[in-house]
Formats: C-alpha cells, sequence, structure tokens
C-alpha cells in the first residue's frame, strides 16, 4: 500500500489533481482510495458524483462512535473509494482537531485492512498550519508528501512553507518529500520559478499540467477529465502524472 | 456534553492518566503528563496515597500557552531529556492532556525522538484525561506485558516452531512428570490504590496466596519492582484482581500461554473457590472467573456499585457465607465473564439514580449516597478512585476483614451514614 499526501496553496487545483490521478490509476486496475483532508469536503466529488457524501465528523457529531465504515465511503468511479472528513462548523471548533479525530475513527473502524488499497491519497487543505494538518504526513499515514504549485508566487511561498514543515518532521519519522506537481497558470517564467524553488528544496518537479479548458469542461458534468473526456490530451497528461507520482512515492 | 454525560450530585472516577501513573509508580520509570499542571497535578495531592513517603519520578511538563499557540514542541522533548538524564529512568512514557489532545501533539514522534537520543524506552499513552483512570491504569499494566516482561532464557534457547505459538509456555509447575509440586507461581496483576487503597490489602492477597501453597512471582503493581515483574513470565497462573489487570493478563496468555483466573480473595468461601481455581488454572491451562459465581438468591436486595471484579468478588463472597441476593451496578468498564446477569453496566447519574429506586442496601463509595432514595441503607465503602483523600483512612482491608464488614451488611439497622 503506498500512501500519497498531496498539498498546496488553496484553490491551486489539488482535488481536481488529485482525483484525476486517482481515476488515471483506477483505470490501470489499482484499487485507490481518496480521503479529502478539508472541511469543504469536496475533494472526491467528481469521483462519486453524488453532490454530497456523508463526512466523517458529521457522522462523529451523529453518532458518535457508533459508526460502520461503509456509512464513512462512498464507492466512485472505478471503485475508487472516496472519504471526506469533514469539519467544525464554518468559523468556530477546530479543523486540524478534526482532521485528527477523523483520521483515527478511520483507522480505528479498519479502513486500511478491509479495503486494502493499492494507493491511498490524502488530499490536504492548503498549507500546514497546525499540528492537524500535519497528520496525514505523520508515521503510519503517508509515506511521501507531493506539492501542487503554479508560478504564482504565493503558490511558491505556500509550497516552500510546506517544504519547511516536511524538512522540520524529518527525524520523528514523517512522511519524505516526494516532489513538486506544476499545475501551469501561465505566468511568466512559471517553469524557472517552479525548478528554482524545487532546487532550493532539494526535489524535482515529478509532472507538469498544462492549464486546459478541458478542466472546468470536465468539471461542468461533474466528472473528472479522465471520465468525461477519456481522449483528450490533458487526460494523458492526468495519466502521465499519476504514473509519475506513484513510481516517486515508491522510491526509498 | 449531552445531559446524559452530566454529573451533577456526585463525584466522577480518577482520570485515565492517573490510572497510567497509579500503576506505574513503584516501577522506576518517569512518567510525564503534558499539562499546564492545572487538575492534572491533583493527582499527587488527592489521588495518589504514596505521594508523600514514597520517590516517584512523576512530573508535570508545565506547558503554557505560549508553547502550545507556536507549538514549541522541542521544549517537552528538551526537558524530558534533561531530567532523564539526571535521573536514569528505566523508561519514559509520555501522557497526553486534553491541552496537546487538541493541539494534535504527536506524542508517537516525540517519544520516538527522545528515545533516539536517551537509549531509554519511551511510551506514548493514549489518554486524554477525559476518560476513567481503569482505561490508563489498563494500558499501562498491558504497557508491562507486552514490553517489560522477559521471554526466559529457556525459551529463547529452544526456539519456536510456528508463529501463533506463544513464546514461551510456563511448565505448569502443579503437575510436572506426573508428580504435583507442592508451589504454583503466581503474578497477581491489577492492584493500585485507587481501587485497593493503601491499607495492607496487598500484602493480605500475597499472604493468602502464599497461605494456599502458591509463590507470588510478582504483584502488579504494589510491592514488586521491575525487575520482579520482569521476570512474570515463570508463572503458573495470573490473578488478576481488578479490570484494570485484564488486558495484562490476556497479553502473557498471548505471549506465554499463562491462563488466569480473575477475582479478589475476599471471605473464606471465596478464598476458597480462588485457590481451587487457581490449582485447576493451572493444571487444565483455562481461564476462570471466580468473582462471577454468585449464588442465587430469591430477594435481591442489597445492590454494589464500583469496579467490577472488586464489586462481583464482594457480592460473590456476601451471598455465598451469608446467602444475601446482591447485584453489582458498575459505572466503570468491565469485560465478559465478570458480572451477571442481573448486574448493570450504568453510563450515567441519571441512569444509576434510577436503577437504585426501591434498593433496599446499597453498598457504595459514601460520594455515592445522595443518588440514594431517602430510607436506604447505606453502607459505606470508600473508593479511592472516586473520592480520592476523602474516605482514605476508613477504607477497610476485606481480603483481612470480610467478616467484619460483612456483619455490618447482614445487620439490620435502618440507615448508616457515610464515615
Amino acid at each position: 500500500m503506498i500512501k500519497i499526501a498531496v498539498y498546496g496553496k488553496g484553490g491551486i487545483g489539488k482535488s481536481t489533481t488529485v482525483s484525476n490521478m486517482s481515476a488515471a490509476l483506477a483505470d490501470q486496475g489499482l484499487k485507490v482510495m481518496q480521503i479529502g483532508c478539508d472541511p469543504k469536503a469536496d475533494s472526491t466529488v467528481s469521483l462519486h458524483g453524488r453532490g454530497t457524501i456523508p463526512t466523517v465528523l458529521d457522522l462523529i457529531r451523529k453518532k458518535k462512535h457508533d459508526i460502520l465504515l461503509e456509512e464513512m465511503t462512498a464507492v466512485g468511479y472505478h471503485g475508487v473509494v472516496c472519504v471526506e472528513a469533514g469539519g467544525p462548523l464554518p468559523g468556530m471548533g477546530c479543523a486540524g482537531r478534526g482532521i485528527i479525530a477523523a483520521l483515527e475513527m478511520l483507522g480505528a473502524k479498519g479502513a486500511y485492512d478491509v479495503y486494502r488499497p493499492d494507493v491511498v491519497f490524502y488530499d490536504v487543505l492548503g498549507d500546514v498550519v497546525c499540528g492537524g494538518f500535519s497528520m496525514p504526513m505523520r508515521s503510519g499515514y503517508a509515506d511521501k508528501v507531493f506539492i501542487v504549485t503554479s508560478g504564482e508566487n504565493m503558490a511558491l511561498h505556500a509550497a516552500a512553507n510546506i517544504a519547511v514543515a516536511v524538512e522540520n518532521f524529518k527525524n520523528r519519522g514523517y512522511a519524505q518529500l516526494g516532489g513538486l506537481i506544476l499545475n501551469r497558470r501561465n505566468v511568466r517564467q512559471e517553469d524557472e520559478k517552479v525548478q528554482e524553488l524545487a532546487q532550493d528544496i532539494h526535489t524535482s518537479v515529478v509532472g507538469v499540467l498544462n492549464r486546459s479548458a478541458t478542466v472546468t469542461d470536465a468539471e461542468e458534468t461533474g466528472k473528472t477529465v479522465i471520465e468525461a473526456f477519456p481522449d483528450s490530451a490533458m487526460a494523458g497528461e492526468y495519466r502521465r502524472l499519476a504514473n509519475a507520482v506513484y513510481e516517486a512515492a515508491q522510491k526509498g | 456534553m449531552p445531559m446524559k454525560e452530566a454529573v451533577s450530585c456526585i463525584s466522577t472516577y480518577s482520570a485515565d492518566t492517573f490510572g497510567v501513573c497509579s500503576a506505574l509508580f513503584e516501577l522506576g520509570g518517569m512518567i510525564v503528563i503534558h499539562d499546564p499542571s492545572g487538575c492534572n497535578s491533583t493527582y499527587t495531592t488527592h489521588d495518589e496515597p504514596r505521594w508523600y513517603d514514597t520517590d516517584s519520578l512523576i512530573f508535570i511538563s508545565g506547558l503554557t500557552e505560549t508553547d502550545a499557540v507556536l507549538g514549541n514542541e522541542e521544549k517537552l522533548a528538551d526537558d524530558v531529556l534533561t531530567a532523564a538524564a539526571d535521573f536514569s529512568p528505566a523508561f519514559i512514557v509520555l501522557l497526553c492532556t486534553p491541552v496537546p489532545l487538541m493541539m494534535g501533539t504527536d506524542f508517537a514522534a516525540i517519544g520516538r525522538l527522545i528515545e533516539a537520543q536517551a537509549g531509554i524506552p519511551v511510551f506514548a499513552a493514549p489518554t486524554n484525561s477525559m476518560d476513567t483512570y481503569d482505561a490508563g491504569a489498563s494500558w499501562a499494566f498491558e504497557l508491562l506485558a507486552k514490553y517489560m516482561v522477559k521471554t526466559p532464557a529457556e525459551a529463547l534457547r529452544t526456539g519456536f516452531c510456528c508463529t501463533w505459538q506463544p513464546e514461551f509456555a510456563s511448565c505448569g509447575s502443579v503437575v510436572s512428570q506426573g508428580q504435583e509440586k507442592k508451589t504454583i507461581g503466581v503474578n497477581v496483576i491489577g492492584l493500585t490504590p485507587l481501587d485497593f487503597a493503601v491499607n495492607g490489602s496487598d500484602l493480605s492477597i500475597r499472604e493468602f496466596l502464599e497461605g494456599c501453597g502458591c509463590t507470588v512471582i510478582s504483584s502488579w503493581a504494589m510491592g514488586s519492582t521491575l525487575a520482579e515483574i520482569e521476570q512474570a513470565a515463570a508463572a503458573d497462573v495470573n490473578l488478576v484482581v481488578s479490570y484494570s489487570g485484564l488486558a495484562a493478563a490476556k497479553e502473557l496468555q498471548r505471549r506465554f500461554g499463562t491462563p488466569y483466573v480473575v477475582g479478589v480473595p475476599l471471605g473464606r468461601s471465596l478464598q476458597g473457590g480462588i485457590a481451587m481455581d487457581i490449582r485447576m488454572a493451572a493444571a487444565a491451562k483455562q481461564n476462570r472467573y471466580t468473582c462471577a459465581k454468585r449464588v442465587g438468591s430469591a430477594e435481591e436486595d442489597i445492590v454494589i456499585i464500583g469496579e467490577s471484579v472488586y464489586a462481583a468478588s464482594l457480592a460473590a463472597a456476601l451471598s455465598h457465607e451469608y446467602g444475601c441476593g446482591v447485584r453489582v451496578f458498575c459505572p466503570l468498564k468491565t469485560a465478559d465473564g465478570i458480572l451477571t446477569g442481573r448486574d448493570r453496566v450504568v453510563a450515567s447519574e441519571g441512569e444509576l439514580k434510577a436503577l437504585l429506586a426501591g434498593v433496599r442496601t446499597v453498598i457504595a463509595d459514601p460520594l455515592y449516597q445522595p443518588l440514594c432514595p431517602a430510607g436506604t441503607r447505606f453502607i459505606p465503602l470508600g473508593h479511592e478512585a472516586f473520592s480520592g483523600r476523602l474516605y482514605q483512612e476508613s477504607i477497610p482491608n476485606l481480603i483481612d476483614h470480610f467478616d467484619t464488614f460483612a456483619r455490618k451488611v447482614t445487620e439490620r439497622k435502618d440507615t448508616y451514614g457515610a464515615e
């Protein structure tokens, strides 16, 4: 089982990228689980096509510990197991603690043993702002962290912060940095800027995604690009990226 | 918090953090409660009677708001490393409390870091200061069973042939090569002052076992050193005297095939039953729940509120020797086989109050008395985990003085006040 956490600045396209990678790997016959770690609970929406699914924290709120594993999951495109951690009421509670509670509940209910996924993606909200958001990179969770970034300064800054967190935790046995994913926004010298960041944080760019209207077209249909436009150039890019990430995640 | 969990009239039980501290107090480990030194400090002042006359390396980290907000987790690691260098503890346990729980402090990772630098085993307890003491004590005893008890050299020499086999099976010295030996090795598991006070109960259990031909290998964890506990695999039987000891006994059975007997030796009849069950368990390698062997009575008018193994043992002793009809209402954790059909696990103060309506006699910690309807005979039996030091001096050693207590129960007086 390969466990991969994907971080990056809010709005950079993490969920779209992760969902397309999940779909691409599922197409290849791999058993994939995607866990959205964001109170908005919209990470897996293009995979399960149900609009919303009950989040783990919703279920904890309603039923405390008396929750069945099946209630926390929805099976989506080509068997991808979709989970949304959820969060507290907007403006209240502690979202970071919520991520911990949700991931612990998933583990306690045997999610990894029952579904036995080949690949687990943790799609994590924005930056590593507190202890809760480092949970997916802790020992027992992700093996590798990948950061989605564009050449925009704020995205690069967020990526650098996340890389610092990974570096800070290296003596704790946490996940290692697997690499950067460049999601092009067509800013000037974009590739050079991202390459420079990769050098600074001693990693590499494992894949590049071009800006494409196909992504928004697929979003309109409520599906991933892989499902909605399987023959498109963009679907090919996602497949190449998924394979590159899967390969990089297996490196020691 | 739903009203079901609200407590308005009675006390609450000691926290899981205190259970860990109490279970490990005498074993030379360093226990660090990661907390600002608020409510968790009351362990030392209210819940640990050994605190003032016995040294133990129990520390509060002194977590500050600044440390919490800024995530200064290195400070905890540095302080523990400094203290470990000064005191050279046998092991280190880090205890989580509500503040680090909310911050999501990764104790396992900090523990690995400390262990790598100090060269001392570090364990992170899954406590939160909101669960009850039995959860913490149970975890601590199980920790000893998993990591501290050594596999005998004999087993290491012979090796294993199958992964499902226990690491070592004690030879069952009661029956050895067709000849009955006179002694059976026993570990007593589940002893803490939170359940047994410091009134000589631990020594009385030891004397009882020696009196019926057993050798006490170790006593978990009052009156034994860590070195004695490390040799626990040599025992033929484990005597579980509280729910807190059950998980450790199960782990020792998994590792070494040692059967266990559950019960507190209260009163001659139950003592005889436990002595017999220890011999039978050693011979047949089967577990025995002696505390659940109660004689039925048509008139069940006595209720004991308390820890399940102790309360069930007291109920069994009263039923055997005085023909009393006794039920147990257990507000704590319990396990299959300890309680009987008419006993109840109670989840809330409200539920307990409703159940006590119409009960004629209640035996419980004095702080339960406000829940009893007027006219109920109330017989106080202090429980340190519930009332702390309030009734500490009057908690009886029922292993030695069961008859005195039982006479009090069977006398037909109208009401007993709290002592």
